[in-house]
């Protein structure tokens, strides 16, 4: 094997097309609105970017397992319905409503993981269907209306959580730093640790892993625990920043987060996964959905984008992976 | 004189009316090396599925140094020393040589909360390995197993077996679809393993493969050992093939 160039190494990373893509967008985007880079418009791209960012990085960890989570976007939805009814029929605190709401998530994705790894059904059909009863759940106690949320005005814990400060003329969210953090810790999760090596065996050869003594089963029940748990957060950061709980918010978001994984560079298949593909997919999509309205563009041809990213994306993953196994 | 290192006896195993394994009585001494031979649908595959606990016995014992053990998993039989090397199933394709060398077993440094993996141990403890198995190429601990040839794949998890302390290495067609050179280089490993104290089963259907490193060779037709003390040395390849295909009768050659 010969020694490569450090130039042709980083072009060869699965991170490379992401980063010139999101490179290139920016620059497109800037060339036609010079507003688009300014602080007001970073500070609320960023804002929405992370909620659906956080969920993105927690299903990195369990695409790379092998599995995936459809139900991520009714448990956005539900959590904060769930929360904010507690909190408003004035059964308990927001803390302790928030923790009720976590851990009800942590019961769905442990329900995901038991009937994925224990039944042995595929994740796909698991999921889909905890979705369908989560958002059903959430539309039923609600009778398919928005919950207050407007009591939060003030409160220390939404605040920690979701407020936003100004560092200059700069308004910087709390999520953003929420985000941060949880990005790091997932890089350092998946690429130091050894439950990260735990993570890409079971996705690349669970039976070897097996083998080896690897509890393929728990690694995965609990990256369903943190995918369902990390979908919770985000739905509740949502509904504090934009004031409304509503069961039916969240619809269609699964979609978008395994887009965004795999735009990264995540295999669907499992066995290989990036963080910082990931933070890539979430930027070049989310920085799309904000900058094709400040074009011009109707926002309605979002999908239209998204769709042939996602395309070229992906076979310019396939090209890198040819070209890889070919020995290049 | 080697002492018994497994035995396993009167093993039956049935897949639901098929009668699979009748019972099988099967030694192996320590360092020694035994090929395992029989046509398809012989039981070797059963054998070698039962001895690594892939799948469980009927009825039977299996006994490890005069212990008796029961095999309920893969992980069960590793933990009592016996490793077996499935051609390409044994590895992560897309870890490292290092990660899947140390893969359940990883060294941890800084504390269990951090959880973080003592790479530079890893790598260092692999480069030893691979220079132990024979690799003379200069393969990086960090380049993944994808990336890897079919025989260095086998090397790698012979090494992994080895390092282990694995006493018996159970070796299922090692030598499928590989070159010459590197079938070379897997017979050497087999060898090496023998010379530090680790005992193998080969399993082979090139015959030829299997005379140039077995100590004994041992054949099973319809769910039987029908041979079980083989010579190579004293034995053609023409008559284990007979033995095989049932045309030999034993005596001629076991007595």
């Amino acid at each position: 094997m010969q020694q490569r160039t450090f130039l042709q190494s980083f072009v060869s990373k699965p991170e490379f097309g992401p980063l010139v893509l999101l490179v290139l967008e920016l620059m497109v985007f800037w060339s036609f609105n010079s507003d688009f880079l300014s602080l007001p418009n970073i500070s609320n791209t960023l804002s929405f970017t992370v909620e659906l960012g956080l969920i993105a990085l927690a299903m990195t960890l369990l695409m790379t397992a092998g599995e995936f989570d459809l139900s991520v976007g009714s448990v956005f939805g539900f959590s904060a319905v769930l929360m904010w009814t507690l909190f408003n029929s004035e059964m308990m605190p927001l803390g302790v409503a928030f923790l009720v709401a976590i851990a009800a998530s942590l019961l769905i994705g442990f329900v995901n993981g038991w009937f994925v790894t224990k039944l042995n059904i595929p994740s796909f059909l698991v999921t889909l269907g905890m979705l369908l009863v989560v958002r059903g759940t959430a539309l039923y106690v609600t009778d398919g209306f928005p919950q207050r949320t407007w009591n939060a005005e003030g409160n220390l814990f939404a605040n920690v959580l979701a407020g936003s400060y100004f560092i200059g003329s700069f308004r910087m969210y709390m999520s953003v730093i929420w985000f941060a953090l949880a990005a790091v810790a997932a890089h350092y999760v998946l690429t130091k640790t050894k439950a990260g090596n735990w993570i890409q065996a079971s996705g690349g050869n669970p039976n070897a892993a097996r083998a080896r003594g690897v509890n393929v089963s728990r690694t995965k029940i609990c990256l369903f625990m943190a995918s369902s748990a990390m979908a919770s957060l985000a739905g509740i950061i949502s509904s504090i920043r934009t004031s409304a709980a509503n069961p039916n918010s969240g619809t269609g978001y699964e979609l978008e987060v395994i887009a965004m994984v795999v735009i990264g560079g995540t295999v669907l298949t499992g066995g290989r996964g990036t963080i910082i593909g990931t933070v890539l997919g979430i930027f070049i999509l989310r920085v799309m959905r904000n900058g094709i309205v400040m074009i011009g563009v109707p926002g309605l041809a979002y999908n239209i984008f998204i769709g042939a990213i996602i395309l070229g994306m992906m076979a310019l993953h396939s090209w890198l992976e040819r070209r890889h196994n070919s020995g290049v | 004189m080697a002492e018994d290192l497994i035995r396993m006896e009167k093993i039956n195993k049935f897949y639901g009316r098929i009668h699979a394994l009748r019972d099988v009585n099967l030694t192996v001494r320590t360092h020694e090396v035994v090929g395992l031979l029989g046509d398809n649908g012989a039981g070797k595959s059963t054998l070698i599925k039962v001895l690594s606990g892939a799948v469980p016995l009927t009825s039977g014992n299996i006994l490890i140094k005069g212990r008796k053990v029961e095999l309920k998993s893969t992980a069960d039989a590793i933990a009592n020393g016996i490793e077996t090397i499935f051609q390409d199933s044994a590895l992560v394709p897309q870890l490292s040589i290092a990660r899947n060398l140390f893969l359940g077993r990883e060294p941890i440094k800084g504390g269990s909360f951090l959880n973080r993996l003592d790479q530079d141990a890893m790598n260092a403890s692999a480069r030893e390995l691979l220079k132990r198995v024979g690799i003379t190429k200069d393969i990086p601990p960090e380049t993944p197993i994808a990336a890897l040839s079919g025989g260095e794949r086998q090397a790698v998890a012979i090494a992994r077996a080895m390092q282990f302390d694995s006493e018996l290495i159970i070796l299922d067609e090692p030598t499928n679809n590989l070159g010459v050179a590197e079938t070379q280089g897997v017979l050497r490993f087999v060898r090496e393993a023998r010379d530090t104290g680790h005992s193998c089963i080969f399993i082979a259907h090139n015959i030829h493969h299997v005379f140039q490193v077995v100590d004994r060779i041992i054949v099973m037709r319809g769910g039987r050992v029908v041979a079980d003390d083989i010579d190579p040395k004293h034995t053609t390849i023409e008559q284990v093939e007979r033995i095989i295909t049932g045309e030999e009768l034993l005596h001629a050659i076991t007595a």
